[in-house]
């Protein structure tokens, strides 16, 4: 437990990249909103945006670099690739609880303030993080921590593969999309897909994701198994 | 006693090349062992294997009587300094602080006066650094650690010569103070000869030469003399290398003297040069790979 712990720690020596830099370039997106907000007329339904995106890519950038520029350091002081998997996703599931607070509490001052004053949707996107708190603290820890161990697995990809395994790892998300599109296709059941999306639950969809996320995991751990350095 | 390191028929093969070949070896506990050869000569790869970076394609190795692979208690006790080890983008502090937290023999103090030996600046970035002294950070993790298994693979490079034998210095007094168990891979055999207690040499990922140090240095042997008696004197002995310069010849001979023989030397005029271990090691490795060199 301990060894777990200090993984953690040995990845939060570098603060700007997992501290400052989600947050940071998440509240620059947010200022230019605001500022975009300040600028154009006042529209009734409110201003929507995606700027949120932003902490959640950086924390897949997070992820990448933690199996790919720390990881041989991390080898160097006798830690087995399975420990260093579990301490980084202890680490992830420790911010994910915390950073998800935080969107939560940002999101119930965009709530109480009516959007900054300015009407604008910057922490509520609608249907998926726009229900009460716990449900939005609930799907942003599973959102940041799917997008973490999906960007540790692209790390890894690329530590064993390099560039032709990334190919390949892309070639294969989009040849799986595509069969799940001509499977729908081919059994006429988009109308039974539409159903689906727009009758189930934010809690339904944070299931999902919790179970895309735990694949995310076991394909990153199978992956560093194979890691040699 | 448990040997620290024990390797049977270790191979490792790549698609287009073999890495290692065969390798048997043991590493008693408590031992300074020189891990030679040429470059590729599969010694790195071994490191590797040893310490669980890497995986063999055959064969059996032991640390500590277990396997090393994903094995937490056995990787705990070793520490892997590696010729061009890469870092994350932090200072030499960092590097020191995050060590000082995996190794519960870890010894600050040293880590504190080595980095004014190797006069590292500890806010400097490591990527910053020279390659000497990107060297001396591992280094420097290497002893402080104190850890059961030391590897070091090519410590030094870049370092200069004054940095070299300050680290040569530490160790010895390190090992004397607190024995551990030593691999130390090195291209610069005469440098740290005097180190070694046992030498294992590699050539295209065979273990070409296995024996205490003090054997291998009686082993070769120099014999100057008259063309005649240099070629009575060697006639029946192992000859690795021959060289006649008119009437003289230098022939280098692979057994061991006993006092009769060199007194027939002597009664023959001739001079006898024992050969270093770097030299001895260079014809070691001329030998052909299945022809074992015995100490």
């Amino acid at each position: 437990m301990n060894t777990l712990v200090n993984v953690g720690r040995y990845h939060l020596v570098d603060r700007i990249t997992w501290l400052a830099l989600p947050w940071g370039i998440m509240a620059f997106s947010f200022l230019i909103n605001i500022g975009v907000a300040l600028a154009v007329p006042t529209v009734p339904q409110g201003i929507y945006t995606g700027g949120l995106v932003s902490l959640y890519i950086f924390m897949l950038i997070c992820g990448s670099l933690s199996m790919t520029r720390s990881l041989p350091f991390g080898l160097m002081m006798g830690i087995s690739r399975r420990t260093y998997y579990a301490g980084t996703a202890l680490l992830v599931l420790t911010l994910g609880v915390v950073y998800g607070l935080g969107l939560t509490l940002l999101q119930l001052i965009e709530r109480a303030t009516n959007g900054w004053g300015l009407n604008l949707h910057y922490f509520r996107i609608p249907w998926i993080l726009n229900g009460p708190w716990y449900e939005t603290w609930l799907t942003s820890f599973v959102l940041l921590v799917a997008f973490v161990l999906y960007g540790m697995w692209y790390g890894l990809v690329f530590r064993r593969w390099s560039v032709p395994g990334l190919v390949a790892f892309i070639a294969a998300q989009i040849l799986v999309a595509l069969l799940a599109v001509v499977a729908v296709s081919a059994t006429g059941s988009w109308s039974g897909v539409g159903h689906f999306f727009t009758t189930v639950t934010a809690l339904a969809v944070t299931g999902v994701l919790a179970l895309v996320a735990l694949a995310m995991g076991f394909g990153g751990l199978t992956t560093l198994r194979q890691v040699t350095i | 006693m448990t040997p620290t390191i024990s390797a049977t028929a270790l191979g490792r093969r790549y698609r287009d090349q073999v890495a290692l070949d065969d390798v048997s070896l043991t590493v008693e506990p408590g031992t300074v062992t020189g891990l030679l050869g040429r470059n590729g000569a599969g010694k790195t790869t071994l490191m590797r294997i040893i310490t669980g970076q890497e995986f063999p394609s055959s064969g059996d190795l032991r640390v500590f009587g277990e396997t090393p692979a994903e094995n937490d208690e056995v990787l705990a006790r070793m520490v892997f300094v590696r010729e061009e080890q890469s870092y994350p983008d932090f200072q030499v502090r960092h590097a020191i602080r995050v060590a000082s937290w995996f190794y519960p023999n870890w010894d600050e103090d040293l880590a504190q006066q080595l980095l004014k030996d190797f006069e590292l600046p500890p806010r400097r970035r490591i990527k910053r650094l020279s390659r000497g002294m990107r060297s001396a950070v591992g280094i420097v993790i290497g002893l402080a650690a104190r850890a059961d298994l030391t590897l070091f693979d090519e410590p030094y490079a870049g370092l200069d010569a004054v940095a070299r034998q300050l680290f040569y210095d530490r160790l010895l007094a390190e090992f004397a103070e607190h024995p551990r168990t030593i691999l130390l891979s090195t291209h610069l055999i005469d440098e740290v000869a005097d180190l070694l207690e046992h030498v294992v040499m590699l050539d295209h990922g065979r273990v070409v030469l296995d024996a205490p140090a003090d054997e291998v240095r009686g082993t070769g042997m120099i014999v100057n003399g008259p063309y005649t008696a240099v070629e009575e004197f060697v006639a029946g002995r192992t000859v690795w290398h021959r060289q006649r310069l008119g009437s003289r010849a230098s022939v280098t001979i692979a057994d061991p003297l006993d006092l009769a023989a060199q007194a027939q030397a002597r009664a023959l005029h001739l001079s006898l040069e024992p050969l270093s271990l770097q030299q001895l090691l260079v014809h070691a490795a001329g030998v052909s790979a299945d022809e074992k060199v015995s100490a």
